[in-house]
């Protein structure tokens, strides 16, 4: 009994000498974010770096410097909050960066040139596509460390994982299918052909055998239960069931769609058509095309904020804004001249849109209520996307 | 008994350039002294002793390399090797019958390893074989992998960046506001680090050089009608027309949102319309006909936006129609209706261009508002006896649970003749799905009789209902209703193939029925074949 109780008290002591010591470790190491979702991070490509900006005082609170030449293209925070990631496109390489010291704390090897990412739901798998590798890097997020590369797709951009986490699905830029992943095996296991190319395509060589512009994103339904991609060069959005992994309709859109962004609501998703600058509307409850309305060009992003859909215009400099309730242009905010618009992220109470501008190397906000615009400068070079967590806009380009 | 002479010596794989090493690498002269050995035997699977088989010591640090035989009795010995690590081999046959890693050899004493030559032990030294080989291969393209990322440019990349700065009484710069500087805007040069590719480097070179050039455009076309009399005594019956029209257009950024366009037309040929005498063109492009196989500046204007892009200005040589009445389903001669009556509103009353001015406000919340003025006459020797001005308000929304659709209002003066005439209209055209689409116009104009009326509708299909995903057809119906007692007819339908992105082939069926007067009638069938290519 004594000595039980002498094992015990001792025990106690290791156990406080050991969280004093972990807490005074931290201290050390300077916490510089305790809520993950206080802040806005910032992904500056020609600075190599991750800005971290808090949302209330709109200060930078950090910057993680990544290396030079690394170049990177997407940030995103793991869905439990505890780390960061971006993949260096000129680096090859995957960094993560601990969200509460901010500090670089793995560099991890991955195919060439990872652009976009994707977390599973459960923060476990960290899924980091390498267009220019034609593959998929699986990452552990438990070891941190890549466990599998997966091979086989066509210049992959975008990752979504279904809400329960069984499967990932893949938008190969480079092809008119989506990749679908089984994610217990890491392995493809299906290609689903969003749509046939046409019979007229062996007639227009320049189009269909220069450059591929097919699939960005597979964009899932607020349950997951049906996805939607948009084909560039096919001008078409299918509509994938993902019990079956199978189209079951295919919506003829605008020219040239970059990609489909989903309502927060899920009632509407939207295709930004460059070929000619419009925007199609898309009924999600009857999956057709509610309308179609002039936009801008070089159109990278849409978010919704307040009722509205926000649509950025690159190199316009002018933000476009519809009324998501009466389907109809709602005005269009300019950000400046001569400036090159990036992409934006929309706080989770769907109020404000941080808008990366990389002329002037600043993030704009946008009050999504009134239009007013206000500048952040000096994030860093070439800011080139923006990301919060738990944001339902978080995209690139 | 294994055969002997079966039996070769393998180093092992991470000692990978000595392993072609024969003789044993000289011991360093300062560990002479700290020698151990292994010594051993080995015995094949039933326990037997195997005979002149070669053992092998790999240093794990250093890569030297020693060898052993077996004697009779299967035993074998290194007597004196430096210190360190080791791994024994054997190889049998090409492949390694034995291995085992990380041998301690200490100084001064002998390490004891017996060796059991079994499938068991094979299949080990095969799987630790298989290993490293993987790793190697991994590294191998890890280095592919490095050499193809760094094989880019990463020379920095100077651009120039508007700036804005305070500059102070002094005439000293500052970056952020100081008291007494004013704001003023500059501009400097910054340097950035990327990598980029070749091919990214090209890529933006060619975009940079494409903005600063002049663009040309083409658009070239052909239709071909054929006319039979349905009713009436015209000599005109199973006649075939055709007319080639080509346009070139130029197009030059000249400033901050601001364009220069012009466009030359040439045409050859015989339309309908030289025939017939219809009331409005059964070829729309009969418009552009001036003079037969001639070049004509059709337009040429100066076009700006100011306002944040709110206000559009054109002003030059310009068909002020052009920007009023731009109905989607029905305003286009070369990709929709071959007739004139189902592209344009017959009651604008433009019949050539001329110099003016278009102004159009877009707040970009649905509403249009339009404005022009232009030369109507092109004899006339001022601008105030020949003026023509048109007004046009439109909005664009979505009505009920349809899909969008665009209604307009117009309003026109002409004081080209005695009294200014004046004429207004109507105009809409709305989704009923994503595939089909309506369209109708209506105008009128005063005249000396009193009123004419026109109005056409109609109704296209894109998206659906087609042959290839980007062809579009459409039937429509015009009529027209003059003061003086004329009146036409039309009705056309056609289906037009998107080949190419650039090429277009369509046909046409129209029938007009015209009534010059209470007494005489006259009607026409026209089957066409339209044939346009655009780049």
């Amino acid at each position: 009994m004594f000595t039980s109780r002498r094992t015990f008290l001792i025990g106690g002591a290791l156990t406080v000498a050991a969280l004093a010591a972990v807490a005074a470790s931290l201290q050390a190491q300077d916490v510089k974010i305790t809520d993950p979702r206080s802040v806005v991070m910032i992904v500056n490509r020609d600075s190599n770096d991750i800005s971290f900006m808090d949302i209330k005082s709109k200060k930078m609170v950090g910057k993680t410097f990544l290396g030079n030449n690394v170049n990177p293209h997407m940030v995103m925070m793991s869905p439990d909050g505890r780390y960061v990631v971006t993949g260096g496109t000129r680096a090859n390489k995957a960094f993560i960066i601990d969200t509460r010291t901010l500090q670089l704390v793995k560099v991890i090897p991955t195919d060439i040139a990872p652009e976009h990412l994707a977390f599973s739901p459960d923060s476990r798998w960290y899924y980091q596509g390498n267009p220019d590798g034609d593959s998929i890097s699986v990452i552990d997020m438990q070891s941190l460390t890549k466990i599998k590369t997966i091979p086989g797709f066509v210049e992959p951009l975008n990752v979504t994982f279904l809400p329960d986490g069984s499967k990932a699905y893949v938008g190969n830029y480079g092809a008119h299918w989506v990749g679908v992943i089984d994610v217990r095996r890491h392995e493809l296991l299906k290609k689903i052909q969003v749509a046939p190319v046409p019979g007229v395509a062996k007639l227009d060589p320049g189009k269909y055998l220069g450059e591929i512009k097919g699939i960005n994103i597979a964009a899932p339904s607020n349950d997951g239960r049906y996805l939607y991609a948009a084909d560039s060069d096919l001008a078409v959005v299918g509509v994938i069931d993902t019990r079956e992994d199978k189209v079951i309709k295919t919506i003829r859109v605008g020219r040239d769609p970059w990609r489909i962004y989903m309502s927060h609501d899920g009632n509407y998703g939207i295709t930004a058509n460059n070929g000619d600058e419009t925007i199609s509307i898309i009924d999600t409850r009857t999956n057709s095309v509610a309308a179609t309305l002039e936009a801008g060009p070089d159109m990278t992003g849409i978010n919704f904020a307040g009722g509205k859909a926000f649509v950025i215009s690159s190199t316009s400099g002018f933000v476009y804004v519809y009324d998501m309730q009466s389907l109809k242009p709602a005005g269009r905010i300019k950000i400046g001249t001569n400036v090159q618009l990036e992409t934006a992220t929309t706080d989770t109470a769907d109020e404000k849109i941080y808008l990366a501008e990389s002329t002037n190397h600043e993030v704009v906000i946008i009050d999504a209520k009134t239009h007013a615009i206000e500048r952040v400068r000096n994030v860093g070079l070439f800011p080139w996307g923006t990301h919060i967590m738990d944001s339902k806009d978080n995209y690139c380009h | 008994m294994r055969s002997a002479a079966g039996v070769v010596v393998l180093l092992a794989w991470c000692s990978g350039t000595a392993a072609a090493q024969t003789q044993a690498a000289p011991p360093p002269m300062n560990m002479a002294d700290h020698r151990g050995g292994i010594r051993g035997a080995v015995r094949n699977e039933a326990g037997a002793p195997v005979a002149n088989a070669t053992v092998t010591a790999v240093n794990a640090e250093n890569g030297a390399q020693f060898t052993a035989a077996t004697d009779a009795q299967g035993a074998y010995a290194f007597g004196a090797l430096p210190m360190g690590r080791y791994d024994v081999a054997i190889v049998s046959a090409g492949l390694t019958a034995f291995r085992r890693t990380g041998i301690a050899v200490e100084a001064d004493r002998t390490a004891t390893l017996d060796i059991t030559m079994n499938a068991a032990a094979a299949a080990a030294a095969s799987e630790f074989e298989r290993q490293q080989l993987l790793e190697r291969i991994a590294t191998l393209e890890q280095r592919i992998t490095d050499l193809e990322s760094s094989a880019v440019l990463s020379e920095p990349e100077t651009r120039v960046r508007r700036v804005e700065v305070f500059v102070d009484a002094s005439g000293n710069e500052h970056d952020a506001p100081v008291p007494g500087a004013k704001p003023a805007v500059t501009y400097q040069r910054e340097r950035v680090y990327r990598r980029q590719t070749i091919n990214e480097k090209i890529e933006e070179a060619l975009e940079e050089a494409e903005e600063r050039s002049v663009s040309v455009g083409v658009d070239a076309a052909m239709g071909t009608q054929f006319a039979g009399r349905t009713r009436g005594t015209l000599d005109a019956n199973k006649r075939a027309y055709a007319l080639a029209s080509a346009d070139l257009f130029f197009t030059a950024g000249l400033a901050q949102y601001t364009v220069f366009f012009a466009d030359i037309v040439g045409l050859s040929g015989s339309p309908p319309d030289a025939e017939i005498p219809s009331l409005t063109l059964l070829n729309g492009y009969t418009a552009r006909l001036i003079r037969q196989n001639e070049l004509n500046l059709r337009e040429a204007w100066l076009r700006t936006e100011l306002f944040g892009q709110r206000l559009a200005l054109t002003a030059g040589r310009l068909d002020l129609t052009n920007y009023f009445d731009q109905n989607a389903v029905a305003n286009d001669e070369s990709t929709q209706f071959l007739s004139d009556a189902l592209v344009n509103n017959q009651m604008l009353g433009l019949a050539s261009n001329g110099t003016g001015v278009a102004a159009e406000f877009d707040p970009k919340n649905g509403f249009r508002f339009k404005f022009g003025f232009q030369q109507s006459n092109t004899d006339a020797t001022n601008l105030s006896d020949s003026m023509y001005t048109l007004s046009e308000v439109g909005y664009t929304f979505t009505p009920f649970t349809l899909p969008e659709g665009t209604y307009r209002v117009w309003f026109r003066t002409d004081n080209t003749s005695a009294d200014i005439t004046k004429g207004a209209g109507v105009s809409f055209d709305q989704k009923l799905t994503a595939a089909v689409g309506l369209f109708a116009r209506y105008g009128t104009q005063e005249v000396d009789l009193g009123r004419d009326h026109f109005y056409s509708l109609g109704v296209g299909f894109q998206n659906g209902l087609i042959f290839n995903p980007q062809d579009t057809w459409g039937i429509g119906y015009a009529q027209m209703e003059m003061a003086s007692g004329e009146s036409e007819k039309l009705a056309e339908g056609y289906y037009n193939f998107n080949l190419t992105e650039r090429l277009r082939l369509s046909f046409h069926l129209t029938h007009v029925l015209d009534s010059p007067d209470a007494d005489t009638r006259f009607g026409y069938l026209l089957p066409g074949v339209r044939f346009q290519a655009s780049f």
